[in-house]
């Protein structure tokens, strides 16, 4: 899988999960707090990306990462390994 | 994950893949599993042999050895848990009441012994109402709970207690976290509220950090935005304030604060919480905070004890006058070692060791073992970065057990006698 397909799960489960957030608007440079999502919507939404990629990326490694284009990023390590 | 088992944590394993409801997701129990892991996890649940007092002695997980300690993680602040005349007003109660209420509130659980006790705590925090519950974690959600529905918002300090997340995702509100202490964060968050109905909930005393709340400006904003204000003193009740009614009175804001919420269970030595308010919203909150109308009322014995701890804590300012002599103390003598206490202002006080969890834990294990009971707070109780210890001061310390903790920390944590 591309980092683009992964970041297009990403912002699919955003969408599911956050009200009045359209998947077209999501910018992969911004953070999911600039969509409105909590620290509760955000573990969701990286809960259920990971098991769509079937991965699991400890928390603690999430912790400095500001957008979602850095969260694929750390996706993109674990995919495959 | 066998190749990088340390870096998980409990975090990671709350969505349950299994496809047995009644069975763990598989890797837990691999991870659980694990030599390091089960190393982590033996600093919990060992089991204290005597009193939650300063001096008490433990069973320790580490090698099964009963070994006395300085303990420093109980929250018994103002040591009312074993203080003899607690003790004798608990066991009156228990001689004239039994052990339990043997009913919820609403039908027959009240006794006249919460009436007063509900009474007493009123007309300490200066509020119209009180309602007892049998637990602290209880009574913030069930109050949350109770206040908020559906369409609602709650806005909370991102480092608010878990109980009232519990409560706030149990009433079906939308919950939005502000930056901590962030007065442009918290105005940011009222601006998407506006107009809805809204509470905003910060702590005392926040929990692991020790720092304070900008609570008369946090208020200016309840009052600008039209929010309702919830302050969870748990940590700062009996405490702060010159008759320690709470941080309210040290900010000399408590006519603002819309409901106060407090722990029976910390300064007061027993175990509990309450909320208070005004009249109309407590009558309101005893229709719909389960905890309360749904749960046994709290053990008249432990009511007969707090009435007690609460008339010997405000009788006069001694016991605060000790504990604040010990946290100056102790402050004084972490401050030379050169360790990081954060942002402290109060009685909780974090010694942040950082992101290395290996390190909290053999340091954890070094403390104990040298005979001081300090438990390792790891992540993610705490940011992955700022793994700590987190001393809870007491007004039992002596000056010479404060001298041996430090004498203790300086060895292990400065020093790295391991």
């Amino acid at each position: 899988m591309t980092k683009t397909e992964v970041i297009e799960v990403i912002k699919r489960i955003i969408e599911e999960n956050l009200d009045d957030v359209s998947i077209d608007d999501i910018d992969p440079q911004k953070s999911m707090k600039d969509y409105g999502a909590n620290s509760l919507d955000m573990i969701e939404v990286v809960s259920c990306s990971m098991r769509e990629l079937n991965i699991k990326v400890p928390r603690a490694e999430l912790a400095e990462i500001h957008n979602i284009d850095s969260l694929a990023d750390k996706f993109m390590e674990y995919m495959g390994s | 994950m066998s190749d990088n088992i340390l870096n998980f944590s409990l975090a990671d394993f709350f969505f349950n893949d299994s496809p047995s409801v009644l069975n763990p997701p598989s890797d837990f129990e691999e991870w659980m599993g694990h030599p390091a892991v089960q190393r982590g996890f033996s600093f919990y649940e060992q089991e204290l042999l005597e009193a939650p007092r300063v001096s008490t002695r433990i069973r320790s997980n580490l090698d099964g050895k009963e070994r006395r300690i300085i303990n420093l993680t109980s929250y018994n602040y103002l040591g009312l848990s074993t203080h003899p005349e607690v003790i004798q007003a608990a066991k009156d109660a228990l001689d004239k009441y039994g052990l339990g209420s043997s009913g919820a509130p609403l039908l027959s659980g009240t006794l006249d012994i919460h009436v007063e006790l509900a009474q007493k705590l009123a007309e300490f925090k200066k509020k119209e109402d009180c309602l007892l519950f049998s637990s602290g974690l209880g009574a913030n959600v069930g109050t949350i709970q109770g206040l908020l529905r559906k369409g609602d918002y709650m806005v909370v300090d991102e480092k608010i207690h878990k109980s009232i997340i519990d409560g706030g995702t149990l009433s079906g509100a939308k919950m939005l976290f502000f930056d901590h202490n962030s007065m442009d964060s918290l105005q940011m968050m009222l601006e998407k509220t506006k107009g809805k109905r809204t509470l905003v909930a910060v702590e005392g005393v926040y929990s692991m950090d020790g720092d304070l709340p900008r609570l008369p400006e946090i208020l200016d904003l309840c009052d600008e935005y039209g929010a309702g204000s919830y302050v969870d003193e748990a940590h700062s009740t009996l405490m702060f304030g010159a008759n320690g009614r709470g941080v309210a009175e040290h900010f000399g804001v408590e006519d603002r604060v819309g409901i106060s919420f407090g722990t029976l269970s910390k300064s007061f030595g027993g175990v509990g919480g309450f909320v208070c308010g005004s009249k109309p919203i407590i009558r309101y909150l005893k229709g719909y905070a389960s905890p309360w109308n749904f749960s046994c009322a709290p053990s008249p014995a432990v009511s007969g004890g707090l009435l007690k701890a609460l008339e010997i804590a405000t009788r006069d300012s001694s016991l605060r006058d000790k504990l604040w002599k010990n946290v100056t103390y102790l402050k004084n003598g972490l401050n030379r070692l050169g360790l990081d206490m954060g942002e402290s202002e109060s009685q909780v006080i974090p010694i942040i060791i950082g992101a290395d969890g290996a390190k909290l834990m053999r340091f954890a294990a070094a403390m104990q073992t040298r005979g001081l009971f300090l438990q390792p707070v790891d992540f993610p109780a705490v940011p992955a970065h700022a793994r700590r210890f987190r001393i809870s001061v007491s007004s039992q310390l002596t000056q010479a057990e404060m001298d041996e903790t430090l004498n203790i920390i300086e060895d292990v944590i400065v020093k790295g006698k391991e």
